[in-house]
């Protein structure tokens, strides 16, 4: 398996070819640069694949490929410092390969259905920005270092913003485009001072290694080493944040979760991939790349984690309303990403990431099923204006609870292990860090309002009675469509097998793949395993009684409450005429529909505060530096005019100035040279 | 190689042969002085320089002037040392053979209906081989001797056309600030003569390191003093520029551009090779004179290049734009003496050299732009190229090449050579914090020129035209030329290893 | 008895300096030329002074050398003011004046 690795610049390579090959040549392609991307992904995700099997058999490939600049100026620890492409293949960034690769690859496939049949123009555009995304995102994924990762954080950003405004022609897209982009940006430039700060202390901006960030960290903190004034702990803590804002904005989180609801506006397919799978992912993915940092700061850990949980409820109680089934769903893609980061930031490094590969897939799942009842519904996405599809489109139907199943946490589906997980670490934790147990409590209280909202989207999409008459006929859908979503159904059913921690804690079973996957038991960098992440962890674990109680109490909540918010769903929605219901809410109702007024607050932000700032500077620009730019101008044009008035035009002139002028330089010389 | 057979003296073929190519022309004009076979005369004389091109490439290639430790042949001397043919002398008789070239096959279309046709391509070739010479001239004498040999036909040349008023009030202003200049120029080498009994440069070295020309300290330094006045005049540097843009203005378009490419190149030659082999800096030289010569090179450089620049940007007329920016660029190149120390300056001097090289297609080029559109009767000023694009676009393409080039844009040529000039001079300033102030006069008339530049590329490809024009003609030679130019220009870019190795070789030979 | 080179430079840099005065006043153009043909001889002297002082040729046959060159000089400069003097009808060298600025 050796020689494997170095075949692994092709995953990423593909998918850029596709892009190039969509861009320059997709106009005059059959399918318009379908086939391309399709071929490209299949490829990415076989070699993605064999990249696994490398990791598994016990190699790992950590390599620098490029190294574009390197300085002397020495950081505050360590010395030259080195700047670098390089790919780092580890079970972590195996997996994610994996999971980027074969979304992508399906929703390519997909999108034959979804695009191409409903005779969009433009596709060559589309499926170039696909694949300039999928080289992007895998990029990303198997960065070696902070900074490479920075860049394709910001390429896969420039994708998502291109593919939201794909229809540039409506008022809304280009609107939700500018608007994802400027908040995913906002957090982007904390990112970018972090990478700067760290680069700038530790000298190194590598993820693993002896000469790592991480590493360099640990040893300033052993050593009690003050950085730029604070303390090593503190200094950490600062950069971790900083770095946790770029996080928190392309993952969604709070504060900066505005910008996913609207960035559907672009196609569904594109929401599948890149606003719930994959580069939503990015910001927790980068969290576990770097989780060895965090854990070296409980304080950040512990605002992850609290973001996290805070996020999963908010964004659940917002799902609750909503009418577009996308919108339903991009909520809960928010309150998800919120439990991710709640299970890191609690230590939970396998359950976070154990959540994501759930998540990537019964997420894409759900959203394709979304697009799916889109076609079937002539391109109607409010929920209200269908029902009765069960029968009508039962492959989508069945397809689709499988990931409403696994997104509401329904044993033994997918997402139930993966959540349980999460809240089990969180309740462990929680029982020493009280404000731990509150991120608990709200990820707890969430988990109802997920139920409730995904089953009252369930069942207002398909069941009870047609409520328009595209519900009464749809349009037929293809094997493009149901393809992808009977894989992607298997896996959401399938795919908590990998880590069946509760069950293996109980009957005393080692059934935890992938725990011992992260662990490195099969193959790892040494410093990014899950034990030694454990080491660095600062946080006290209690129980409740035993730890098998605990787990049963913890797996008994959370299922009691699932179902209880299914149920109550079932109860509201499950009947053939079904009616809205929110002026129950009473004046809460006002506040949820209005998303919190998040967005009105930002707004009000950005213009008292930031347009005015802009404001100022652009009349200093307009006065100050044009003033002097346009000053410095006049006066060259001036002296110009003055300078070209010595060629008098008359021969003898010259010869009298060429004879001043050398004695000039001549009288100069010689008092310089001390002639006289 | 079988550059070993051949006698001594055919190191110097690349000179010959643009000399037996002038003869032959004027045997020609002598047998039939009224002939207008234009193919003939202009295919002779572009014959002529390709041929003295290849040689010369032929030589570089084959080691001629490549020290023999390195494996090549060495420099090779003729007539008892009194040419030198080296790395430095071979690359710029490569510079003046492709202008020469150039300008000869644009000449072709330039010439139509013009009297004296075989005298013109003469005289062109019979400059041309001064120019050569230069590059290789080894003593006071040769160089005073290929000096007038360049000299003396471009005065001719500038006044050509012989009815028109502005041919030839360029060509008298040209001629009597040139007869003054060589005047100075004389007298200088004879005061050297005076203080160090020799003429040959080396032996000149000798006499001052052995400090027997202690006692002539000040007969000396006068003597320097005048030298660069008369290399000042040949680069049409300040003060000694005066002539350039009325004799560029007022020449025929392709003769400009010969005079500002080739003769500013062969200019530069003797003037690195004058002050690199005759009076190497050192502290006996110092001591001697006073100073360190490089001095007067800084307050030449920083000065010329800010005149050329200033007087440019506002002119109205291309052509006279043109000659001001050539003058600013021979501003540029004098960095490369400026910069040199007692122990270094390759960097430098060779970035002076590529700029050269660079600039004798740019400028050429530039020149033969407006020569075309001389030859449509088009006018003169900015206005009236407005919107040329529109009739022809590929000439304005390449203009537009020429001048971003001329203003240091990247990618092309002009912008890698400016750049390697401003490392080399901000590397100088460790040696000379002097420097500092070059690299900063650079940058800012840098600056500078792109706002004339892009003065006419905005007028070529955005204004409006302001009268209807007629179908522009397509002349052969004229377009073929100036495409060349455009291409190399670009070209240089991906082949410009070889040509900073060419250069950067040259100047550590040449400072040994 | 020989006479000192200082003297030799003296002679050579008085008609140097009275060539260069020619230059700058006189207006005609051949008066232009002469006084040119005056710097360049005082650089002859100078060159066979210093060649006797020295004691080697190199001087002496530079100055035949230079006294070719001035010759050719001279010619392509009289016929620059014969069509100078077709044009402007005068052969005051500042008379055209049409380029400047």
């Amino acid at each position: 398996m050796e020689g494997a690795f170095s075949y692994a610049p092709a995953i990423a390579a593909f998918p850029l070819a596709a892009f190039v090959v969509a861009l320059t040549f997709g106009k005059w392609m059959p399918r318009k640069g379908a086939i391309a991307g399709i071929a490209a992904t299949a490829g990415s995700l076989l070699f993605s694949l064999w990249m696994l099997a490398a990791v598994a058999s016990g190699e790992v490939y950590h390599e620098t490929l490029y190294e574009w600049t390197a300085g002397e100026a020495a950081g505050e620890v360590g010395d030259g410092i080195e700047f670098t492409f390089g790919i780092l293949i580890d079970p972590l960034s195996a997996l994610m390969l994996v999971i980027v690769s074969l979304v992508a690859f399906l929703v390519h496939i997909f999108s034959l259905g979804y695009m191409n049949a409903e005779g969009e123009t433009g596709l060559p555009r589309y499926y170039a920005g696909l694949g300039l995304f999928t080289f992007s995102m895998l990029a990303f994924v198997y960065a070696d270092n902070l900074l490479m990762a920075f860049m394709f954080f910001e390429l896969v950003g420039l994708c998502s913003y291109l593919l939201i405004g794909f229809w540039f022609r409506t008022r809304s897209a280009p609107s939700a485009a500018k608007k994802a982009f400027l908040v995913t940006r906002f957090g982007d430039y904390f990112f970018l001072i972090g990478v700067v700060a760290i680069a700038a202390t530790f000298g190194t901006v590598a993820f693993a290694g002896d000469d790592s960030f991480v590493a360099a960290a640990e040893t300033a903190i052993a050593d009690g080493d003050t950085l730029f004034g604070f303390d090593a702990q503190t200094w950490v803590t600062i950069t971790g944040l900083l770095v946790l804002g770029g996080v928190l904005g392309k993952s969604a989180q709070f504060p900066f979760h505005t910008w996913l609801p609207d960035a559907m506006e672009g196609p569904t397919t594109v929401s599948a991939l890149i606003h719930a799978a994959t580069m939503v992912a990015a910001g927790v993915y980068l969290v576990a790349r770097m989780f060895g940092y965090y854990a070296l700061s409980p304080t950040a850990l512990a605002i992850i984690a609290f973001v996290g949980g805070f996020t999963a409820l908010f964004a659940a109680t917002m799902g609750v309303v909503k009418d577009d089934i996308k919108q339903v769903l991009a909520y809960s893609t928010i309150s998800q990403y919120g439990y991710m980061m709640l299970g890191l930031g609690v230590g939970g490094y396998v359950a976070g990431v154990f959540h994501l590969m759930n998540h990537a897939f019964f997420k894409a799942l759900l959203f394709l099923g979304a697009g799916a009842v889109i076609i079937l519904m002539h391109h109607e996405q409010d929920m209200w204006k269908m029902g009765g599809l069960k029968e009508k489109a039962p492959v989508t139907y069945y397809t689709f609870l499988a990931g409403a199943l696994a997104l509401a946490g329904i044993i033994p589906f997918s997402g139930f292990w993966s959540k349980d997980e999460i809240l089990y670490d969180a309740l462990i934790v929680g029982l020493n860090e009280p404000v731990i147990m509150a991120a608990y409590a709200m990820g707890l209280v969430a988990v109802f309002f997920t139920g409730f909202y995904t089953f009252r989207m369930v069942f207002l999409t398909f069941h009870g009675e047609p409520r328009s008459e595209a519900a009464e006929d749809p349009h037929p859908v293809g094997w493009a469509v149901k393809v992808p979503l009977l894989t992607l159904g298997v896996l959401a059913l399938v795919a908590g097998v990998a880590n069946l921690a509760p069950v293996a804690k109980i009957l005393g079973v080692d059934i935890v793949f992938l725990e011992h996957w992260l662990d490195g038991e099969y193959g790892a960098v040494e410093g990014l395993t899950y034990s030694a992440y454990g080491e660095l962890l600062a946080y006290e674990t209690g129980v409740i009684g035993s730890e098998q109680l605990t787990i049963l109490v913890a797996a008994g909540l959370s299922l009691l409450l699932a179902f209880s918010g299914a149920g109550l769903a079932w109860k509201l929605y499950n009947v053939p005429e079904p009616v809205a219901h929110k002026e129950r809410l009473g004046s809460a109702r006002r506040t949820i529909e209005n998303n919190y007024y998040q967005d009105e607050y930002q707004v009000w932000l950005a213009r008292g505060f930031t347009l005015p700032l802009s404001r100022a500077a652009d009349r200093f620009d307009q006065t100050v530096i044009d003033g002097s730019v346009n000053g410095i101008s006049t006066a060259s044009l001036f002296g110009s005019s003055w300078v070209k008035r010595l060629q008098t035009g008359i021969v003898t002139n010259y010869a009298a100035l060429i004879v001043a002028g050398f004695i000039a330089l001549l009288v100069f010389l010689g008092v310089y040279g001390g002639w006289f | 190689m079988a550059v070993f057979q051949l006698a001594e003296w055919t190191a110097m073929a690349p000179a010959l042969i643009l000399a037996g190519t002038a003869l032959a022309l004027f045997v020609f004009d002598s047998i039939s002085p009224h002939s207008t076979n234009r193919s003939l005369l202009a295919g002779t004389a572009a014959g002529g320089a390709l041929a003295s091109l290849a040689v010369a490439v032929w030589f570089i290639v084959a080691g001629v002037g490549t020290p023999t430790v390195d494996g090549g042949l060495g420099e090779i001397t003729v007539l008892s040392d009194q040419f030198v043919v080296d790395q430095m002398a071979l690359y710029f008789m490569i510079i003046v053979a492709i202008v020469t070239a150039l300008i000869v096959v644009a000449s072709y279309d330039y010439l139509v209906g013009h009297a004296y046709q075989a005298e013109y391509y003469s005289l062109v070739v019979l400059a041309a081989t001064g120019m050569s010479m230069m590059a290789a001239a080894n003593s006071l004498v040769t160089i005073f001797i290929a000096l007038e040999l360049a000299s003396l036909p471009s005065y001719a040349l500038v006044a050509i056309l012989k009815d028109n008023r502005g041919s030839v009030e360029a060509g008298l202003k040209y001629f009597l600030i040139g007869a003054l200049s060589s005047a100075i120029f004389l007298y200088g080498i004879s005061l050297v003569y005076g203080a160090t009994g020799h003429l040959q440069l080396d032996n000149i070295a000798e006499v001052i390191a052995a400090g027997d020309a202690d006692p002539y300290g000040g007969l000396l330094g006068l003597g320097i003093l005048m030298l660069i006045g008369g290399f000042a005049f040949k680069t049409a540097s300040v003060p000694f520029h005066f002539w350039a843009p009325d004799a560029y203005e007022g020449a025929p378009a392709p003769i400009s551009g010969f005079l500002s490419s080739a003769s500013k190149a062969a200019g530069f030659v003797i003037l690195f090779r004058v002050f690199t082999e005759a009076f190497p800096l050192g502290d006996q030289m110092n001591a001697l004179i006073g100073f360190d010569w490089t001095v007067a090179f800084i307050i030449l450089a920083i000065v010329t290049m800010t005149v050329g620049n200033f007087a440019a940007a506002t002119q109205n007329n291309v052509k006279r734009m043109l000659a001001y920016s050539s003058i600013g660029h021979a501003g540029y190149a004098l960095i490369g003496v400026a910069g040199l120390s007692a122990d270094g300056g390759e960097l430098v001097m060779g970035a002076a050299m590529m700029h050269l090289l660079v600039y004798g297609f740019m400028n050429t080029g530039a020149f033969l732009f407006v020569a075309l559109a001389e030859h449509w009767g088009v006018g003169r000023t900015f206005e009236d190229y407005n919107g040329l694009s529109r009739q022809a676009p590929i000439a304005c393409a390449a203009m537009a090449v020429f001048m971003f080039s001329l203003a240091g844009i990247p990618p092309f040529g002009g912008f890698f050579s400016k750049f390697f000039l401003f490392m080399g001079a901000l590397e100088a300033s460790a040696a000379n914090t002097a420097m500092l102030a070059v690299a900063a006069a650079l940058v800012v008339n840098s600056a500078l020129s792109l706002y004339y530049y892009s003065r006419l590329v905005k007028a070529l490809w955005i204004e409006e035209p302001a009268t209807t024009r007629d179908r522009l003609a397509r002349p052969t030679g004229l377009y073929a030329a100036i495409v060349v130019a455009a291409v190399m220009t670009v070209l240089i870019l991906p082949g410009f290893g070889p040509v900073v190795d060419a250069a950067l070789d040259a100047a550590v030979a040449a400072l040994g | 008895m020989t006479v000192g080179v200082e003297y030799y430079v003296l002679l050579s840099m008085a008609l140097f300096s009275i060539g260069l005065f020619g230059v700058l006043t006189r207006r005609n153009a051949l008066m232009f030329l002469m006084s040119v043909e005056l710097m360049l001889n005082a650089a002859n002297i100078n060159l066979i002074a210093f060649a006797f002082y020295h004691g080697n040729l190199t001087g002496q046959v530079f100055a035949l050398f230079a006294m070719a060159l001035a010759a050719a000089e001279v010619a392509v400069g009289l016929g620059i003011i014969l069509v100078l003097y077709r044009n402007f009808r005068d052969v005051d060298v500042t008379v055209p004046t049409t380029m400047r600025w």
